[in-house]
């Protein structure tokens, strides 16, 4: 989609300069170039240059392969028949997060599963995004309340797009998707968010009760991530 | 019927109970050392570390041969087991075996020897409650990470501690009795939690030696998402309903609140009109086609590879189905259409509308079904890989307790919208789909006709709706504002789902939200006997049983 | 006999150049442009053909919002994928991670030097052609090999293994087969192998049918099809990569820029194999009106047709069944038919 035929305008400007003013900050550096350093801030040919790599960015996108809850079901309705998200070049799911784009997350991340969808987000290589779907990946859902699930996809991964619902329409992911490539066309990228929880070895952890107790079950340099469910949203 | 006669029905039953209770009490002699009264089945009360005498007892000797489920739960002063015991001839006999244990050293022997079913029961009632089970070959957690620090489900859990989760490969040592002669070279493989043909988070931890898987152990949790928590937290006239829909979410949604709208109008003795029974009984079938053809279209993935042409063709079939069920409950998946007592509302008007759209439906779903037989069943080259793969003989079936389109699969003949009617279905002429092959294939087909079964189903209750008068269109009883049960009433009850018997154990409290909400999924049961299917098969045999089952992760975790 | 001159030649007379200047300049103009054509065609195939050929299978309409027909988005794809983060994970064997990925397109293009593309577009017309055409398109295995074995990643290696054995036990059956073809031709030569069969077989209703060999032999045509589709591993032969199986096979670690040249491998491999195939069953660029090289790309394109039909239509088989068919099954009767053929061909001659 050029960014000439938006369908749905909203207020960007705002985003648009939070994102500018966060790149020239170096708050986040995701759409700043090597060769922009070195030829200044906005010559001529590298805006032109940046914007077709914005185009081709948000025209084509591989997305993961990735099925975690009930979202999952919506997910594979939207890739198949009727729905047929492949007409907006946005269809083709690739088993190996090695060659994905996009992950969309579809469901209720637990304590379990952080980790390795940490991990599965990590092996995907740049520039990277990241659909969250469902009010599971925005705040836990339904099942917020629960002692193992983690409230939140924006937990432990950023988060470029939000859909609501439970489970989202098709429509609704499509319009999500068609969001994040306008969005990605128009080269504003998310805020990146503070993760509280991260992987990280075992080692590093300050000593506290529970570390203590594990010590003796969890090697030094085995990775670990650690909720702190008392703080949690 | 009757859902009069249904109702009367009951205190007859529980009468029978009693002296089946007896008779019981009888067999097992000084075994019982009290006994208790469920509004399911007579309740025997077991020495804890009498379990395993008891239990083959009652196998050997009374029949009872299907471990439904394993509720493990705390009291102020005990822990208590309780095995749901019942025969796959006779599903109305129950028996529930009770088993506490004491506070500060809560260890009971273990079902296992006698159940095969048992092993992952027990490690889950030992994950989430804390009851330990002596003779256990594998007693650790199996939802909850391995590091994690205390019992979720016990009285005196504090939610807000931090807890540790690790991302480390689970070590699976190729275990003595697998190993060849001489040292064979055998490779460990993580298949999942992230995998194309997990059918969600499963991790299968497989040990191949080349092609060939020589030691398979499934890893599950990875979707645990505190279900019976929070029905433990909702009330049981609005609260609890909405999550039954995100158990089975493979649009199972009715089937399984039928589940709990069962369990729920038996505990609080609710009647429910017949005319809200019969769109009950459409809407679930309704349910059951969509969850076939998704089972069939994700198994076509795992056989072909991609998404291709079958795939598509089954969610195109499903969209229909998606659809109507749409036009009846407002949603296209999380219906939260049943009420206890009733539903929430009547079929959509214009009604005719509805019942062509329906019988469109009907109308096409033969081609339809004739189209997948061209292309899938009759196709020789999934016919070899599907046919004499992953079998599953009856007798190992039933010790797994596995039951639904995997034990019709295999022969044995259960089903309970027939063996333990409820709804409208003993009014209505359908059979039960058996298949003997107990392999890929037979699974494969008990789906499909399964279809053609519950389209037979959906066809006479739209002719029924469609000529019932007018004003006794009641589409819900009378229900209390409030409901709450007598203390310490306890009941089990089970509905045909779309994997299985899906059994639900309440326990009230006497306030209006269950003390203890146990959920017995199928997906649970059937995927414990992926190892018995595979090991020694070939990796894409493992990938096809596994699709074979067709397992619900949010199911199995729950 | 008298053969038409290869492309090298044509385009060095073109220039006026002569001697070794000339060899060289011609060659490598003239394999510029036959990879060129030939990436272009794989441009078409892999980003765009195969999605709009999955989806109408399936019912489906695939990319129509990027330029017409989604044209443009075999654009965005190859740059997007260009400009990719290129992922090299820990523990990889570096100099073999890094070659497998070239070992794999390049040893398909190999092949293309002597195929006759029509129109005098043939880069080397060797006495050893078909010979030659087979031993490079094998190269590619090698390359899997590679991936399989440095990508330090055990689906990949399973799916390298895989790989290797579809290869060995197909790699005979469809040699065998050629060398029916070979039988009747009397040359290893693929422009005397394309010359042979312009002769007339038989004339019905004024219409002359040529000698193509899949008209003389369709067994060895079918036959050769099948161990084909085995050789470039589609469905139902899809085993190297088997996504629901072993996650994406031996690519499964390749990111960005390598990823595009395995990706592009395979569609080369593909289209090697139907220009193979063309040469030796379907009378290689021959056909009625259309210029020959027309007609050599509708006849490789139908190929590639061919392998997207059965990949949306046909289940993949197990790994033993699939090495169990090509050794028990594919190799007995490419000898049948070959020991068959030099019996006629024998008797008639």
């Amino acid at each position: 989609m050029s960014s000439e035929q938006k369908p749905f305008v909203t207020d960007d400007t705002q985003v648009q300069t939070e994102t500018r003013d966060a790149r020239m900050a170096g708050a986040d550096d995701r759409f700043n170039s090597k060769l922009r350093e070195a030829f200044g801030s906005s010559p001529f040919i590298l805006t032109k240059f940046d914007k077709f790599m914005n185009w081709v960015r948000g025209s084509s996108m591989f997305m993961l392969q990735f099925g975690i809850a009930c979202c999952s079901i919506e997910m594979m309705h939207t890739y198949a028949i009727k729905h047929d998200l492949d007409r907006f070049a946005a269809g083709v799911p690739r088993a190996s997060p090695r060659q994905a784009d996009v992950i969309i997350v579809p469901g209720t991340i637990v304590s379990k599963f952080a980790p390795r969808m940490k991990r599965v987000y990590d092996q995907m290589p740049e520039p990277k995004f990241v659909v969250g779907m469902g009010s599971c990946t925005i705040s836990g859902g339904p099942f917020q309340e629960g002692y193992n699930v983690i409230k939140g996809a924006e937990e432990v991964i950023p988060v470029d797009i939000h859909i609501p619902g439970c489970p989202p329409r098709p429509e609704a992911l499509i319009y999500g998707i068609a969001k994040l490539q306008e969005r990605i066309a128009n080269g504003e990228s998310s805020p990146v968010t503070v993760k509280p929880y991260e992987l990280e070895q075992f080692g590093d952890l300050e000593s506290d009760e529970i570390v203590d107790k594990l010590a003796a079950q969890i090697d030094e340099d085995d990775l670990v991530m650690r909720y702190n469910w008392a703080d949690s949203p | 019927m009757s859902l009069e006669e249904q109702q009367s029905d009951e205190p007859a039953e529980l009468e029978s109970g009693v002296s089946r209770g007896d008779e019981l009490a009888d067999l097992l002699g000084d075994l019982v050392v009290g006994r208790e009264e469920h509004m399911n089945a007579p309740g025997l009360v077991i020495r804890p570390d009498e379990v395993q005498d008891a239990l083959f007892k009652l196998r050997d000797e009374a029949g009872f041969d299907h471990l439904s489920c394993v509720t493990a739960q705390e009291y102020e002063d005990r822990y208590e087991s309780i095995y749901h015991l019942t025969k796959f001839d006779d599903r109305t006999d129950e028996v529930s075996v009770v088993v506490p244990t004491s506070k500060d050293n809560p260890v009971s022997q273990s079902a296992e020897p006698v159940f095969r079913t048992a092993d992952w029961h027990e490690r889950e009632a030992y994950d989430l409650v804390g009851i330990q089970y002596e003779d256990h070959p594998d007693l650790r957690r199996i939802l909850l990470p391995d590091t994690w620090q205390g019992h979720p489900l016990g009285l005196d859990y504090d939610q807000d501690r931090p807890q540790i989760a690790t991302l480390r490969e689970h070590a699976n040592p190729l275990e003595e009795d697998h190993r060849a002669a001489g040292d064979s070279n055998t490779m460990y493989i993580n298949i999942g939690p992230h995998h194309p043909a997990t059918h969600g988070v499963l991790h299968v931890e497989t040990v191949v030696d080349g092609e060939q898987v020589v030691d398979l152990d499934a890893d599950i949790g990875y979707l645990h998402r505190c279900e019976e928590q929070m029905c433990q937290q909702g009330t049981y006239r609005h609260q609890i309903m909405p999550y039954p829909d995100r158990w089975d979410y493979i649009s199972a949604g009715l089937l399984n609140e039928w589940a709990y709208a069962r369990t729920a109008e038996d505990l609080a003795d609710i009647d429910v009109p017949e005319y809200a029974q019969i769109i009950r009984t459409m809407g679930a079938e309704l349910c059951r086609i969509a969850s076939h053809m998704i089972a069939l279209g994700t198994f076509a993935l795992d056989v072909y590879g991609d998404f291709t042409a079958i795939f598509m063709y089954a969610m195109r079939d499903r969209e229909i189905v998606q659809n109507i069920l749409e036009d009846l409950t407002g949603q296209r998946m999380m219906f939260n259409y049943f009420r206890l007592g009733g539903v929430v509302w009547d079929l959509p008007e214009p009604r005719e509308e509805f019942f062509e759209k329906v019988r469109d439906f009907l109308d096409g779903l033969p081609q339809a079904l004739e189209e997948y037989h061209d292309m899938i069943t009759s196709n020789e080259i999934l016919q070899a890989r599907t046919v004499g793969t992953g079998v599953l003989p009856p007798e190992v079936a039933k010790s797994y307790g596995a039951t639904g389109p995997v034990a019709r699969g295999s022969g044995i003949d259960y089903d309970l919208r027939r063996d333990d009617s409820y709804g409208y279905y003993d009014e209505l002429d359908w059979d039960v789909v058996v298949e003997d092959g107990c392999d890929n294939f037979s699974r494969l087909l008990v789906r499909m006709r399964e279809v053609e079964e519950s389209a037979k189903i959906i066809q006479q209750c739209v002719d029924l709706l469609e000529d019932w008068p007018e004003d006794e269109r009641n589409i819900q009883a009378n229900v209390p504002r409030t409901l709450k049960p007598e203390e310490d009433t306890e009941i089990y009850r089970a509905v045909e789902g779309a994997k299985g018997e899906l059994g639900i154990y309440i326990r009230a409290d006497g306030t209006d939200k269950p003390a203890r909400f146990k959920i017995r999924s199928p997906c649970f049961s059937n995927l414990q006997t992926l190892p018995e299917m595979s090991e020694g098969e070939y990796i894409p045999d493992m990938i096809a049983s596994l699709g074979s089952l067709d397992i619900v992760l949010g199911e199995v975790d729950r | 006999m008298s053969l038409q001159a290869v492309l090298p030649d044509t385009i060095s007379g073109l220039l006026g150049l002569e001697g070794v200047l000339g060899d060289v300049v011609g060659g490598l103009v003239g394999a510029f442009l036959v990879a060129n054509i030939m990436l272009i065609m794989t441009a078409f195939a892999g980003p765009w053909a195969k999605r709009k050929i999955t989806a109408a299978f399936g019912d489906r309409i695939a990319v129509n919002r990027i330029g017409p027909f989604g044209l443009l988005t075999i654009v965005t794809d190859a740059v997007r994928l260009l400009s990719k983060e290129l992922i090299v994970p820990e523990g990889v064997d570096r100099p073999a991670w890094d070659l497998a990925p070239m070992v794999i397109p390049f040893s398909a293009l190999l092949g293309f030097a002597v195929i006759p593309m029509g129109n005098g577009i043939q880069l080397a017309d060797p006495e050893t052609g078909l010979a030659f055409a087979f031993a490079a398109a094998s190269i590619a295995s090698l390359g899997i090999v590679m991936t399989g074995y440095a990508s330090n990643n055990k689906f990949s290696l399973i799916g390298a293994l895989r790989a290797v054995a579809a290869n060995i036990a197909y790699e005979i059956p469809l040699v065998i087969t050629a060398a029916s073809v070979v039988i009747f031709a009397g040359s290893l030569r693929m422009s005397e192998i394309v010359a042979v069969q312009a002769e007339p077989l038989l004339s019905v209703a004024g219409v002359t049918i040529p000698t193509w060999f899949a008209f003389v032999n369709p067994f060895a045509f079918a036959l050769f099809v099948i161990a084909n589709l085995a050789e470039v591993g589609r469905n139902p032969f899809d085993i190297p990569e088997a996504p629901t199986e072993i996650v994406a096979g031996y690519q499964t670690e390749y990111s960005s820029v390598y990823f595009v040249l395995i990706y592009l491998g395979e569609f080369i491999h593909i289209f090697l194999g139907g220009a193979i195939a063309a040469t030796l069953f379907l009378g290689g660029p021959a056909g009625p009106v259309l210029p020959g090289f027309v007609w050599f790309t509708i006849k490789i394109w139908a190929f590639f047709l061919f392998t997207q039909w059965a990949r949306s239509a046909v289940p993949r088989l197990r790994v033993d069944q699939f090495l169990e068919i090509g050794w028990k099954g594919m190799l007995v009767l490419s000898f049948a038919n070959l020991v068959l053929t030099a019996i006629i061909v024998g008797v008639i001659a």
